[in-house]
């Protein structure tokens, strides 16, 4: 029996039917040592079932030490599992995931591959873009969730449309209970939890015109 | 658990649009799909409403017992299959004023519709003492299943004695070492089953007539200030955390002075849920009404949609 319900997938199956254009590239950095990553293996095996509905969903797996390269290229810095959505034509806009995105959380990697699979356009209103086109120097946020909160796949979102407006932008959901350690650091007790740029910026769900300004003020002050 | 709800392209005019995907709004679309008309549900947050939170529900007929998001994913799949679209952001404004109704959204998006149900629900009400805000996010919460994680292992304080408050109380039972149960009056609100269970469990503690006067900690919640309203007798309590669940308030305020309210902010209907203004309808917890349940939401929109679907599109 698979991870997915055979409703599930025929579900996703007219969903990506009807939505999904061109290719999508899924790469997922994981590691064989389950001391160092419980979820790695049921992370696989879900995008491996996902990948399975649409032919144009291309998955690439890579091991987080005997494929250091890429791992570099992509800013993975050891943090496993960790998953990346490409263009057909490879074009990274960084957008990440760190943890398995289970719960909750799921519905935004189907909405992500419905996006890439569109061109990675940002979802935002032409307001939120002229902010965002504003920020000149390279920023990453993280939204910290659990998979039990219904807040904080649309934080997750935000974030990843905002990286998706501007190439200086980075964007990954983490989630929390996956990397205590990494949660601690920032004083993670409440999600979603977003940190910018290495530094708290707010806890909690904002609408886009908010969550926008809070980053662009974070960022450029 | 994976719940894979996706999003279709949104168009600019439906028949039906439903502000909010709980359980009245999910009600309205699955009745508004059946009726042959279009309907888009517009949820800021993950479909289910209050559901989400709810880690059991048990009174909802049918179910013995059923997570509440993955009911909340259930009654969405069963709208989606009678042609229901749902799309995630929030309403910032509306208009009602013509026959054909708009929506504000937050992406920039702006939807025209024939009829409007609105089932924004409610979302918790504050405490409204020292620290509460300054300490929000830092060890104070107002959402158990969403945090409660954090406090593995440690003794939090829980503030309420309604259904919402027991259930919560059980499940940080399991997750962490003490629940300590802050509560105004000398016996719980709650369901008596809710109570018996939450008596029975060991490391719920129950703190009487007692009220949170304020909140301490420097950097995160370290101690809650407690009056006990008999004896006004004050007394600190070292804990990690505190949830809070004191009872709700309508999430209606982008729609003050363009429908009725009742004193407190819910929105008035006559008994087809149809609100003053012809063509809007109000449905679940945002209601003016007595019982707020996943039960009397679901009624509330399968009547607010038919009665659309006969009165505007017969």
């Amino acid at each position: 029996m698979g991870l997915l319900s055979e409703q599930d997938v025929q579900y996703l199956k007219d969903l990506f039917g009807k939505e999904m254009k061109d290719d999508v590239k899924i790469l997922i950095f994981k590691s064989d040592d389950k001391s160092r990553c419980e979820y790695c293996d049921i992370t696989v095996s879900v995008f491996s079932e996902v990948a399975e509905i649409d032919d144009r969903i291309k998955l690439e797996v890579y091991d987080i030490d005997d494929d250091e390269a890429i791992a570099n290229k992509y800013d993975i810095k050891g943090r496993v599992p960790a998953i990346v959505f490409l263009t057909a034509d490879g074009t990274d806009k960084g957008v990440r995931y760190f943890g398995i995105p289970s719960g909750h959380e799921f519905s935004t990697v189907i909405q992500n591959i419905i996006s890439f699979s569109n061109g990675a356009k940002p979802d935002l209103s032409q307001n939120s873009i002229n902010k965002i086109s504003q920020i000149d120097v390279p920023t990453e946020i993280l939204v910290f969730v659990t998979p039990t909160c219904p807040y904080c796949p649309r934080a997750v979102l935000l974030a990843h449309e905002i990286a998706k407006a501007n190439d200086n932008i980075k964007a990954a959901m983490v989630e929390a209970n996956e990397f205590p350690e990494w949660s601690m650091e920032h004083g993670v007790s409440a999600v979603p939890h977003i940190v910018v740029n290495d530094e708290t910026a707010f806890i909690g769900a904002y609408p886009e015109d908010m969550f926008v300004d809070h980053v662009v003020q974070h960022v450029l002050g | 658990m994976f719940f894979v709800g996706g999003e279709s392209n949104v168009k600019d005019y439906y028949d039906v649009v439903v502000i909010g995907g709980g359980p009245g709004g999910m009600s309205a679309a699955l009745y508004a799909g059946r009726a042959g008309l279009s309907c888009l549900v517009i949820e800021g947050n993950s479909t289910g409403g209050q559901m989400n939170e709810t880690d059991i529900i048990e009174n909802y007929p049918g179910f013995e017992e059923i997570k509440g998001p993955v009911l909340g994913e259930k009654m969405r799949r069963h709208a989606e299959k009678f042609g229901a679209q749902f799309h995630t952001a929030t309403v910032i404004d509306a208009d009602f004023s013509g026959q054909v109704k708009r929506v504000f959204l937050d992406d920039g998006k702006v939807i025209s519709s024939e009829v409007v149900i609105i089932s924004t629900g409610a979302s918790h009400r504050k405490l409204n003492v020292p620290g509460e805000k300054e300490l929000s996010g830092k060890g104070v919460s107002y959402c158990a299943t969403c945090d409660g994680h954090f406090f593995k292992g440690k003794k939090v304080a829980l503030v309420g004695g309604g259904d919402t408050a027991m259930t919560e109380a059980l499940y940080l039972a399991n997750l962490v070492d003490e629940v300590l149960v802050i509560h105004r009056r000398d016996k719980l609100r709650a369901t008596k089953v809710l109570q018996d269970r939450a008596f029975e469990k060991p490391n719920i503690k129950f703190i009487w007539n007692s009220i949170v006067k304020e909140i301490k900690g420097s950097d995160k919640v370290e101690k809650v200030v407690v009056e006990n309203k008999k004896t006004g007798e004050i007394t600190e309590l070292e804990v990690d955390g505190i949830f809070i669940a004191i009872g709700v308030v309508p999430n209606s305020g982008i729609f003050k002075g363009k429908v009725h309210m009742d004193s407190q902010g819910y929105i008035v209907t006559d008994e087809n849920m149809e609100t003053n203004v012809k063509g809007v309808y109000a449905a679940g917890d945002v209601r003016s009404k007595k019982l707020r349940q996943v039960v009397t939401a679901v009624a509330e929109g399968a009547i607010a949609a038919s009665h659309a679907a006969e009165t505007y599109f017969g």
